[in-house]
């Protein structure tokens, strides 16, 4: 069943009572948004629980067990936890700086839903600029990572803030001209025009078939990105014990674990709908093949996490600058001659 | 320049290779247990519970109260209370086991001669006042009725021959002799077979059979561990 519909009607139902266009519009759109808002949430908490699960069993584990069939509301429980706690702020931190940066990182990390395809007709506000848009608004989660780093006045935490900015910086390049490819392809940054873009072969046309180096460049920036495992050095637990985020506790730890989960399924929907055709396919409805794209790529994720070692700072930049850039320029090269020459 | 490409592909290929080994744990079956729920059975010599055996066949303990276990004991934690009835003959009173103390080394169960003490593989017992894990005899008792032992060969009586009599060195002698005679000739056995478990020479025998005998008219069981431990610190 397709979810336009459902919105649609509702929007009718809001119009027949006659508030007048303006406050319809508002009323609307803080609809979408708590819609939006809530179904992130969810998925925030059902990610932190499948990859404690996914963890248990790479391990041979059983991971969470008790709470609600194989632990599923244990992240709920968590969260209510976690909300009760004392909220401390350390006596010497910078208190302004402290207390937004879980705030920006929480907002950036959410913001990016604005353009996403979540289905058929299903997008809240289809920008033309879409990609780029997602690409600047996610970058904002840096500079949270450093405001919470240098305003928690602790040395793990402003390293952490560090190599995170430093990371995120490098990765950025190669990830943009990854994307670079899809968009000179479809010819539009609109988020929905890509998708349509990939609608033929009966829903198979997928740009991975097309561009699979641009799709390994993108999944390696994203991971960085993310700061996920390999590329996890802002957190990483051994040198930095939990790195940006080690003074923050209760309401505001919360809000950078809920961001950080956030982040892994933003870089994962946006490799589902550029690469993977986003809603596009057969017999099912339209936001279920984005949904299960995006959680296949989330699986993808995790099993980087509990597969590979972390790289050294060095080793990091180095990956960066000098082999993944090039690879992306001999892409956007590559993709050049084919798409304008042959004719795509 | 094949160098570089032939390590990349090296390491491509390798990085396949370990999300392909990620993916078949993936799939395995879990090997932990649910420890509330499902409980795993220890191996059957595994030291956990200790327990006081029962000889099935009369229903009564299997130990002659020799204070054997109690001397071994190196954190103190087995406290045995005898009586003699008028043929001098010992019974055991009490016999307490304080599991606060107890470091489950088994040393009381390696020098018992009579199978009467035994490390069995029962784990759990957990109590929520520390004064609760201080177990008496019948609870002792109790906890080893479904602990399976092979009864010692020496315990039945055997008839003395000559040659044994004669054969004055320790242990075959205590071996054979334990059980026939009086009470006297017991506790006597028991001094003995002393000096080579707590690895005292042998001299300080006629010490260690006077304090033995002391302990014993001595009915609190404290005081006789104190003996014990003065005896050891003559011994050597």
């Amino acid at each position: 069943m397709e979810l336009a519909p459902v919105f649609a009607w509702f929007y009718g139902l809001l119009e027949s009572l006659g508030l007048g266009d303006t406050l319809n519009e508002i009323i609307s759109e803080a609809i979408l948004a708590l819609v939006v808002f809530g179904f992130l949430s969810l998925v925030a908490l059902f990610l932190v629980w499948w990859e404690r699960k996914i963890s248990a069993h790479v391990q041979q584990r059983f991971g969470p067990m008790m709470t609600g069939w194989h632990g599923v509301i244990q992240t709920i429980a968590d969260a209510v936890k976690l909300l009760q706690k004392e909220d401390i702020t350390p006596s010497l931190a910078d208190r302004g700086v402290f207390f937004w940066a879980p705030v920006i990182c929480f907002v950036a990390a959410f913001a990016a839903y604005v353009v996403m395809p979540f289905g058929k007709d299903l997008i809240v506000a289809d920008l033309n600029v879409g990609i780029l848009y997602i690409i600047a608004i996610t970058t904002f989660t840096v500079i949270s990572l450093l405001m919470a780093g240098w305003g928690s006045n602790n040395k793990y935490a402003l390293l952490g803030g560090m190599r995170s900015a430093a990371q995120v910086v490098s990765y950025e390049v190669p990830l943009a001209l990854s994307v670079l490819g899809v968009v000179m392809v479809s010819g539009s940054m609109s988020m929905n025009e890509i998708v349509k873009s990939q609608a033929g072969w009966a829903g198979f046309h997928w740009n991975i078939f097309f561009q699979p180096l641009g799709f390994v460049i993108y999944i390696i920036a994203a991971t960085a990105e993310a700061n996920r495992v390999p590329f996890d050095i802002p957190e990483a637990e051994q040198e930095l014990v939990a790195g940006f985020n080690i003074e923050y506790s209760g309401m505001k730890f919360a809000m950078f674990f809920l961001a950080e989960f956030v982040n892994m399924f933003t870089v994962s929907a946006i490799a589902a709908t550029i690469f993977l055709g986003g809603w596009n396919g057969p017999f099912l409805p339209s936001w279920i093949w984005f949904l299960g794209k995006t959680l296949a790529m989330v699986f993808l994720l995790m099993l980087f996490r509990w597969t590979y070692p972390r790289l050294r700072v060095d080793q990091l930049m180095e990956f960066a600058w000098k082999i993944l850039l090039p690879l992306a320029f001999v892409n956007i090269i590559y993709i050049g001659i084919f798409a304008k020459w042959l004719g795509w | 320049m094949a160098g570089l490409v032939k390590e990349f592909a090296s390491g491509v290929y390798n990085l396949v290779l370990g999300m392909f080994t990620t993916g078949k744990h993936l799939g395995r079956h879990a090997i932990t247990i649910q420890y509330p729920k499902e409980k795993w059975t220890m191996p059957e010599r595994s030291r956990g519970m200790v327990v006081l055996l029962t000889d099935h066949e009369t229903g009564k303990l299997n130990c002659t109260a020799c204070l054997l276990c109690m001397k071994s004991c190196p954190s103190g934690a087995i406290n045995i209370e005898v009586i003699k009835d008028e043929k001098k003959k010992r019974h055991l009173k009490e016999f307490r086991l304080d599991f606060n103390l107890c470091c489950f080394c088994g040393l009381c169960e390696e020098v018992c001669n009579f199978a009467a003490i035994k490390l069995a593989p029962k784990y759990e017992f957990p109590e929520f006042d520390k004064s609760r894990l201080s177990w008496d005899k019948d609870k002792l008792a109790e906890m080893g009725l479904d602990v399976p032992y092979e009864k010692p060969e020496r315990r039945k009586p055997v008839a003395k021959t000559p040659a044994q009599k004669t054969a004055s060195e320790g242990d075959k002698k205590e071996a054979t002799s334990e059980k026939t005679t009086s009470a006297d000739k017991t506790s006597a056995d028991t001094a003995d077979s002393q000096p080579p478990t707590a690895d005292t020479p042998v001299e300080a025998k006629p010490e260690t059979d006077k304090d033995t005998t002391k302990a014993e008219d001595k009915a609190p069981a404290d005081e006789k561990k104190d003996d014990a431990g003065q005896e050891e610190d003559k011994g050597q």
